[in-house]
């Protein structure tokens, strides 16, 4: 009886080993499992005659018993595994990986947006505040209140485009220096960007362009506080490396004034790549980038400020030139024709 | 302004290189912008001698000549000018020389002659006008030798950038002045060898001088010479002359030019013969009561004449435009003899204000508006006589006419030593300030030395203040070795609202802009009055540029569409069909209120054009429309915390149909945000837009407005479940969803969390029916403190159910 019980046993596995095969769908698994392993099963079947067992033989037939159902269980498993990496390698067939994604439309910001605000946030980490004004000024705060008087040379700097005899578009991001000091006792320490107006158009001027100015009046401020103040933000503009260089000039507001020149930052200040002359600074080594001083007695005198009292610096620096020199846009009017193509290089 | 290397070293013995001077000059605030050379166009012409001279076997007019250019064999060229003739010393262009007007002497023949160069006429060199024969040199020269060289032409001028506070500085002795004090060279003037001739006449005789007003004319001199020959310059005035860029006329008015370009002095000379009644007056014109007045030019010109124009009169009328150009009916011609020579200062406002409005800018008027040296004049005036006299033959009067009703007086600023070192950031000596002030010509009184005196010399009409000297002392030092620290402000920390700024706004609008998948135009802000008329804009409110540089840009734009729509014509003439751009930017209208009589008011302009998506595959494609714009809209109403807002039809816009009315309900009544809409199709079509084009024109100022006023406020999140309900209303086509929505919550049911339409169906249109579309609106019940049974939730969803058909035409 026990060896019957047992050949039986074995012939389960045989048999469940030699159908599983055919087993090719999950459904059709389970159908083999329930067959041989379910309640009412194939080995359940089998195991019925083992109450009738004797007890010298019921160890060792349970034994078998026990061993024959790991070994369906494996066998059935090991099939499972087998259609699951079927199904997978089915699944993936139709996936491919180089197919373009579902891009929702990306959106960007003008260069002159780009190297305005990157200018801003050097400044105001370096403690300075934005204020902004109108773009459509008097001729006082324009001009006058900037010591240029009417009918004086230097305002033959700044080809003005006018509303009317006292009212013209801002030929400069200055006027605020002048509203925010009447508006403010000192300290200060403002910036302000924005557009301003020129009456000139030609390869290297547009009627419009953008300005960002920045004024700090305390006492005891000298050049060196802005030579200082510069160099720092020339530095975070365009790296620890960047020479300047302050050249004497003339500003009516300012005395005494500076043009600053930054080492050039295509041939790194050698004037030439390679054997080539560098065409950004006309082999020179330096280019120019903003405009300087000490603010000039008379704006203080025109906006209350005690000028025995009080110094300090302004600045100004045309931002089309930053993002120039960034980005290394050669052409002036490619800013203002907002061509696609264009824009989408600053994405 | 050019300056001649060769002439500045009259004045200062400078022995090195240009280049060392010109960044030397630069770092001194008198920036050269370029090293010209400014007879680089004949600097391959060799002198060349003429050893044989025949004529052309084939010419009644050629000659065959023979060269000798020094090296080789002598060149056989053949020449046309009547004036050449064997033994001359002649200019030599070889084969491959290129001239002036940019020809190339190549090898050719003459009427069967060769021809192996050409010699040149000083008019093909560019040396003169003469071409009525070559030019012959003067007999010491070696063949073989550069023109430039032999005739000792300027090889090195500087193109320097004169700053408007720098009037001194318009004259080789100004550069000079500079040159010595960088170098720390001496200065010397040029002899003067003035010879009088008493027996032709006293000056103050010949001419009296009358000023009117002190003010516009403090000093007026005259040398008066006779017996004049009008002619051409000697060649090394002329050649010095054009090396600075200016035309050779006459040996009298050669003079007057070469004086003004080296000693900054504009002169001017009259042909005394012309003037009547031996008087020259000073005085505004005086136009009549029609404002007739008008004086012609020495350029032939008529100018008509303002109360503000200063002239030189004789006895009888106008012979000048003082400072700024002579009269045709008193100017020097050939034919002269007589010459009074004006030396006079103008007041440089008045000048400036008469140059410009006639547009009449000439080297005199430049340097009268910016300044000239009172005291230098003297010395101009006797340099420039001496000269007329050496190149004319002319004889000088005794003495000089001199009007002077308001004599130079020195000018004195204090100057205090340590306020110039903290102003600067330097140590600067007292011996250092010394030098430099003096080195300037500055008279210093230092007896007081914590307060010198300080008289600044009357060439530099920039120096009238404290301030002009600690920029003189820093400028000399070098600006670029003060020392750079950074300041210590006494700013406070406490900047409270500082980051709370327009500018942080308008930026922050951008930062959502390009996120949402737009990209930033930056357009003029001004356009031409025809982008605002084709959009059929008022033109009441526009602001008109006066001067505008042409008409495309002669009106600030009142709207931000004209721009982003100059963008689509633009952009489809480049090929680029799918557009999506904004632009932040001020529109401006007239408002008297304001003090620049301008109101300035922040402007979102939002525009897609074309496919909704650039990429096609794996996106549905269709066109942008309605939906896009406005989901842009309510997306940044949403990111600023905003809405929800209504949105009306606005029926009769000026350029959009249909307009819709963006607006929000706030505190004071509801505010108009701004507009989306369809640009009309006409008017798209001026811009070449075959497709639609949607805008919208929102106010940044007012979203900013708002948008602080609104703070985040956080509620808590539902506890129990929600119940949800579909309802699906077949309605007129026409009946708008926001009136569907408005009836559901006019009927009340309780415990309505959110109302949203989730699915829009139009059934195709039936012949004989209206057209109809359904509306599928989900409607999310939920109690705040219990789950809701589904038994209460179908009461109230009856209630819409049934009560929405009473409200509106519509079946469920």
């Amino acid at each position: 009886m026990l060896k019957s019980f047992l050949e039986g046993l074995d012939g389960l596995t045989l048999e469940c080993e030699a159908r599983r095969g055919q087993a090719c769908s999950l459904k059709d698994l389970e159908a083999l499992r329930v067959e041989f392993l379910g309640r009412k099963g194939k080995l359940a079947a089998a195991m019925g005659a083992l109450a009738q067992m004797g007890p010298e033989d019921k160890p060792a037939a349970g034994k078998k018993a026990n061993e024959v159902k790991n070994a369906l269980g494996s066998l059935l498993e090991s099939r499972q595994a087998e259609l699951d990496a079927a199904a997978t390698q089915d699944a993936l067939s139709g996936f491919d990986p180089s197919m373009p994604g579902r891009r929702p439309a990306a959106g960007s910001l003008h260069p002159i947006t780009l190297a305005m605000q990157e200018i801003c946030e050097v400044l105001t980490g370096l403690g300075f505040e934005v204020v902004s004004g109108p773009e459509v000024e008097n001729d006082w705060h324009n001009f006058e209140a900037l010591n240029m008087p009417p009918d004086h040379p230097a305002r033959d700097m700044q080809d003005t485009l006018y509303v009317s005899d006292r009212v013209l578009l801002r030929t400069h991001t200055s006027p605020l220096q002048v509203r925010t000091m009447l508006s403010r006792k000192p300290p200060v320490a403002v910036i302000a960007p924005g557009k301003v107006y020129r009456r000139d158009s030609d390869l290297t001027h547009t009627p419009m362009f953008h300005q960002i100015e920045g004024l700090l009046v305390d006492r005891n401020v000298s050049m060196g506080d802005l030579r200082g103040t510069l160099t720092a933000f020339v530095r975070q503009l365009f790296g620890a490396n960047t020479n300047v260089r302050f050249r004497p000039s003339f500003f009516p507001f300012t005395e005494p004034s500076a043009e600053v020149d930054i080492s050039c930052v295509m041939c790194g200040g050698a004037g030439h790549i390679g054997n080539e002359p560098c065409r950004v600074c006309k082999k020179t080594g330096w280019v120019e980038i903003l405009g300087c001083g000490m603010v000039d007695p008379n704006v203080y005198r025109a906006v209350g400020y005690d000028p025995e009292a009080v110094t300090g610096f302004a600045f100004g620096l045309g931002v089309e030139r930053v993002a120039m020199l960034k980005y290394g846009i050669g052409d002036l009017r490619m800013f203002f024709e907002n061509d696609v193509r264009f824009l989408e290089q600053f994405s | 302004m050019l300056i001649s290397l060769q002439w500045l070293r009259e004045f200062v013995p400078y022995t090195g290189t240009v280049q060392a001077l010109a960044d030397r000059l630069t770092m001194q605030g008198l920036e050269v912008e370029a090293i010209l050379d400014p007879f680089e166009s004949i600097s391959a012409i060799v002198v060349g001698r003429v050893l044989e001279c025949d004529a052309h076997p084939d010419s009644d007019h050629l000659h065959v000549c023979s060269v000798d250019v020094g090296a080789g064999e002598a060149l056989q060229i053949v020449c046309g000018a009547p004036n050449v003739a064997k033994g001359q010393l002649v200019p030599v262009a070889r084969i491959g020389a290129v001239m002036p007007d940019g020809m190339q002497i190549k090898k050719g023949k003459l009427r069967g002659v060769a021809s192996h160069g050409m010699i040149c006429s000083e008019r093909e060199l560019g040396l003169s006008e003469d071409h009525s024969g070559i030019m012959v040199l003067p007999d010491s020269l070696t063949p073989g030798v550069l023109l430039v060289d032999a005739l000792g032409l300027e090889r090195e001028v500087l193109e320097v950038s004169i700053t408007p506070n720098r009037a001194d500085c318009l004259s080789v002795l100004g550069i000079a002045r500079e040159a010595a004090l960088g170098f720390g060279l001496p200065l010397s003037m040029p002899k003067l060898n003035l010879i009088e001739d008493v027996s032709a006449g006293h000056a103050a005789e010949a001419v009296r001088l009358e000023i009117a007003d002190p003010e516009l004319c403090p000093v007026y001199r005259a040398r008066v010479l006779t017996g004049a020959s009008i002619k051409p310059s000697p060649a090394w005035m002329r050649h010095r002359l054009l090396a600075v860029g200016q035309r050779p006329i006459n040996n009298i008015v050669d003079v007057t030019n070469y004086i003004l370009m080296e000693l900054g002095q504009p002169l001017h000379s009259f042909d005394r013969g012309l003037l009547k009644g031996g008087v020259i007056r000073v005085a505004p014109a005086t136009p009549d009561m029609k404002g007739g007045m008008a004086i012609t030019t020495l350029d032939g010109q008529e100018r008509k004449l303002l109360a503000s124009d200063l002239l030189i009169w004789d006895a009888e009328r106008p012979v000048a435009l003082a400072g700024v150009m002579g009269g045709a009916n008193s100017s020097i011609s050939d034919a002269s003899t007589e010459v009074v020579l004006e030396c006079a200062i103008f007041r440089p406002g008045t000048i400036r204000k008469t140059a410009r409005r006639l547009a009449l800018p000439s080297e005199a008027s430049y340097r009268f508006e910016r300044g000239v040296d009172q005291v230098g004049s003297v010395f101009a005036l006797e340099r420039a006589a001496q000269l007329m006299a050496e190149t004319s033959g002319a004889r000088v009067m005794a003495g000089v006419a001199v009007a002077e009703p308001k004599p130079w007086v020195d000018r004195e600023q204090i100057f205090r030593i340590a306020k110039c070192n903290a102003l600067l950031g330097l140590e600067l000596s007292p011996e250092f300030c010394r030098v430099t002030l003096t080195g300037l010509g500055c008279h210093v009184d230092d007896s007081d030395p914590v307060c010198w005196r300080v008289a600044s010399p009357p060439h530099r009409l920039d120096l009238e203040r404290e301030v002009d000297l600690f920029e003189e002392c820093g400028r000399v030092h070098g600006l670029d070795r003060i020392p750079a620290v950074l300041p210590k402000i006494s700013k406070s920390l406490d900047s409270a609202q500082t980051s709370d700024t327009v500018f942080g706004f308008l930026q922050a609008l951008k930062g959502w802009a390009a996120g949402a998948g737009l990209r930033e135009a930056i357009n003029y802000s001004f356009v031409g009055a025809d982008d605002l008329d084709r959009l059929n804009l008022p033109e009441e409110g526009r602001i008109r540029i006066a001067n505008p540089l042409s008409e495309d840009q002669n009106t600030l734009r009142t709207e931000i569409a004209p721009g982003l729509l100059n963008n689509v014509r633009h952009n489809l003439s480049q090929g680029n069909g799918s557009l999506r751009l904004f632009e932040i930017a001020k529109a401006f209208r007239e408002d008297a209120a304001s003090d620049t009589g301008a109101c300035e008011n922040s402007r979102l302009g939002i525009l897609v054009h074309g496919p909704r998506h650039a990429q096609e595959w794996p996106w549905e494609q269709g066109e942008a429309d309605y939906l896009d714009v406005k989901g842009l809209v309510e997306n940044l109403l949403t990111h600023l915390r905003l809405g929800p807002a209504g949105f009306v039809l606005d029926p009769g816009h000026p350029y959009l149909e249909p307009c819709v009315r963006v607006e929000l309900a706030g505190k004071n009544g509801v505010a108009l945000i701004g507009r989306i809409g369809r640009v009309q199709p006409k008017i798209a079509d001026a811009y070449h837009a075959r497709k639609d084009v949607w805008l919208a024109d929102l106010d940044a100022d007012l979203l900013r407005e708002l948008s602080r006023a609104v703070k985040p406020a956080f509620v808590s999140l539902p506890k129990f479940p929600p119940v949800r309900r579909d309802v699906t209303i077949i309605c007129p086509a026409d009946l708008r969803a926001e009136q569907v929505e408005a009836a559901i919550r006019e009927l009340k049911p309780k415990n309505l969390e959110s109302l949203v339409l989730v699915a829009v169906y139009a059934p195709e249109d039936k012949a004989d029916a209206k057209p109809e579309r359904n509306l599928t609106f989900r409607l999310t019940y939920r109690h705040a403190d219990r789950t809701l049974v589904d038994k209460e939730v179908d009461k109230e969803h009856g209630k819409v159910l049934a009560g929405l058909p009473q409200k509106l035409p519509v079946r469920i």
